[in-house]
């Protein structure tokens, strides 16, 4: 009888070679040490304070694009009303703020609002509603709300006030906006991981006739998923109302980001963190990875004294890099299939 | 021709006449072009110019674009293929290189256009009959005064250090150059040396993700001054400025302008001033000098500027302006921004 023949297990890198092309291997490495290149000659970037102002950049996108990644991995692609929904919001709690209600039921109030939006969102989606029309839809009505709400007006509340520990505060030397972003990272992974509603947005994502099959619609997935998002976005304008300590219809369109635009920042987040548009492929902690390695090089770019043009052409860059990149990887691992 | 054709032909005429009367009961009719009213700064420009419109007894419409030179492009088309034109146009252009070519099509009617907000350049000059709005020179250059003083009087209490940081708009912005230009020619010869510019955005988040890698990268040296281009930008910066362990007013003077941030940061002392701006001027003045146009058939000046004033700790609560309507503002009224107004 002679002996079983056994396969000698292959290293990481011998794996890399096996499953993905030359050129995927080629185009990251080339990337990985132009990065490495700029992070070793970029002045100050390897310091305690710069990694939390890394960190702390890219939170309030990091944050947004958490609540987006459930979406994305149900299938239902992406809420193009976001940045509205932040903007509603943050009329919400300001308004309640500046009318002496404080932070507890201006938080719980502006929540309520935030949920009816993305429960309101998801019932069209779930319906059969194109994620995009309907939300795009959406997006116009939530900032019509918000502009109505406001008459165009900055809604200012004066400090002190009880919102000033999340916007200003810090723990352990980190900004409390920060701290706020690494437990919704840590807790939407463990949601993703460890609970049955997690497995669900898998599978409904992957394939939803076979979600269909075993009992899980996507209806009740949509409203889950753009319920989680909404909030997600309303907890960002709460924290960057405390910050500010005011309100405007208008921050999320032109104070986030070179591009200006709040919404495609949190997209192509979930997009760099590596995130499969179609669903059923991704996690949270690639989205938040996304926002922080978003953050690391315009960080870089700034400590190496590019303006904000130059910054601008880098995320946009990436986005296509990492979107090529992962299309050719999944194309890879599916002619492994 | 039925009863009801009838009907309807006399209703539609009877129609266009009231509307033809009540377009004559105005003095002249406006039609202005500019950004959102959604935009705290232009939703207040848009009140001066309906409201001093009103005054004034002009018929005033108001196209707004959502920062899209595309979509104000189509609006001009919109409005010269209906054929009724107004007496004055008011441009406000989203970018006033792209938009050259819906400008020349409106001067090519033979209508007069008033240049707002944006100083005329080479190429638009020849399409319009005068300028009015803020002048970024003079609030910049209000601004360097302004940190000049207080760097004297740091000095003068034995102060050291006057290491300047700027928090700047974006560079490609036709406004930067004007407004760093006039800051450093206001601060030269001075002991202020400015030792960053960054250009992350417009507003507070960007002041205060700009300033807080501007800190970074600037470890091992002391930030003393901080200029911010507007005060939407230097209240961010302001944020950042805290968080990295620094005390306003006393390790870090802050200087910015157009009152577009945080009055209650100059009330204590965390900014050390500003220079007025405002939308709701703005707005007054682009209707006088449309009404001073209409009655001479020309601007005694082309270029016509808004009042910049310095505003501190110590002015703020006395400073007030007449506006071209003949009312005192207060400063709430005429700030955008957290000013309460």
């Amino acid at each position: 009888m002679s002996a079983p023949i056994t396969q000698p297990t292959p290293n990481w890198l011998e794996r890399m070679v096996r499953d993905y092309s030359a050129f995927v291997v080629a185009l990251v490495a080339a990337f990985m040490v132009i990065f490495f290149i700029g992070m070793a000659t970029a002045p100050n970037f390897l310091t305690l304070f710069n990694l939390k102002t890394i960190i702390r950049d890219a939170a309030l996108v990091g944050i947004m694009a958490i609540g987006l990644t459930f979406v994305t991995l149900s299938g239902n692609f992406f809420l193009l009303s976001l940045k509205e929904t932040a903007a509603l919001s943050i009329v919400a709690f300001a308004t309640s703020m500046s009318a002496g209600y404080g932070f507890e039921i201006s938080f719980l109030f502006t929540m309520v609002i935030a949920l009816i939006s993305g429960m309101s969102q998801g019932v069209l989606i779930g319906l059969g509603g194109n994620p995009i029309v309907v939300t795009l839809g959406a997006a116009g009505l939530l900032f019509g709300l918000g502009s109505y709400w406001s008459d165009n007006l900055v809604i200012s509340f004066r400090r002190p006030h009880g919102a000033e520990w999340l916007g200003t505060g810090s723990f352990l030397g980190l900004p409390n906006i920060t701290v706020a972003f690494i437990l919704i990272a840590i807790a939407a992974e463990m949601t993703l991981r460890y609970t049955t509603f997690g497995r669900q947005v898998y599978l409904i994502g992957a394939n939803r006739a076979a979600g269909k099959a075993t009992g899980h619609e996507n209806f009740g997935m949509a409203i889950k998923t753009c319920a989680i998002a909404s909030v997600c976005a309303a907890f960002v304008a709460i924290a960057f109302s405390a910050q500010v300590s005011s309100a405007h219809v208008n921050y999320f369109s032109s104070e986030f980001g070179s591009s200006g635009d709040m919404t495609i920042m949190v997209i192509a987040t979930v997009m760099v963190g590596g995130n499969s548009i179609m669903g059923g492929y991704g996690s949270t902690l690639r989205s938040s990875f996304g926002a922080v390695f978003i953050s690391t090089v315009d960080n870089m770019m700034v400590l190496h004294g590019f303006n904000s043009g130059p910054r601008v052409l880098a995320v946009g860059l990436m986005i296509v890099f990492s979107i090529m990149v992962f299309a050719l990887v999944r194309r890879g691992s599916r002619s492994q299939e | 021709m039925s009863y009801f054709t009838k009907s309807m032909g006399v209703l539609v005429a009877a129609g266009l006449t009231v509307g033809s009367l009540s377009s004559a009961a105005f003095a002249a009719s406006i039609v202005s072009f500019n950004g959102p009213a959604g935009e705290a700064y232009i939703g207040r420009f848009i009140k001066g110019i309906k409201d001093t419109a009103e005054l004034k007894g002009y018929d005033i419409k108001v196209y707004e674009n959502q920062f899209n030179q595309a979509e104000q492009d189509q609006q001009v088309q919109q409005v010269l293929s209906t054929g009724q034109l107004p007496d004055v146009f008011i441009w406000w252009p989203s970018d006033a290189v792209a938009g050259l070519g819906s400008l020349r099509a409106l001067a090519k009617t033979g209508i007069p256009v008033l240049k707002i907000n944006q100083l005329p350049n080479e190429q638009d000059k020849q399409y319009i009959f005068g300028y009015a709005g803020p002048d970024d020179r003079l609030r910049a250059r209000n601004a360097g005064y302004m940190m000049r003083e207080a760097a004297a009087a740091k000095k003068a209490a034995g102060g050291t250090g006057f290491n300047v940081l700027a928090l700047s708009y974006p560079h490609s912005y036709g406004g930067y150059g004007l407004s760093i230009n006039a800051f450093k020619e206001a601060i030269a010869g001075s002991d202020l040396e400015i030792i960053g510019d960054v250009d992350e955005g417009f507003g507070q988040a960007n002041g205060y993700k700009g300033a807080a890698k501007m800190i970074a990268a600037l470890q091992g040296q002391s930030i003393d001054f901080v200029y911010g281009m507007d005060d939407a930008i230097l209240t961010g910066g302001i944020k950042a400025l805290e968080e990295a362990g620094l005390v306003m007013g006393k390790d870090v003077i802050a200087v910015g302008t157009v009152c577009n941030g945080d009055k209650q940061l100059i009330e204590e002392g965390k900014q050390f001033g500003t220079t007025l701006q405002s939308p709701l001027h703005e707005g007054q003045l682009a209707i006088k000098m449309v009404e001073e146009y209409l009655n001479t058939g020309k601007l005694e000046n082309y270029i016509n500027f808004t009042p910049n004033p310095s505003v501190t700790a110590d002015t703020i609560e006395t400073t007030a302006l007449r506006g071209y309507d003949g009312k005192l503002y207060t400063i709430e009224e005429l700030c955008s921004g957290a000013w309460g107004g």
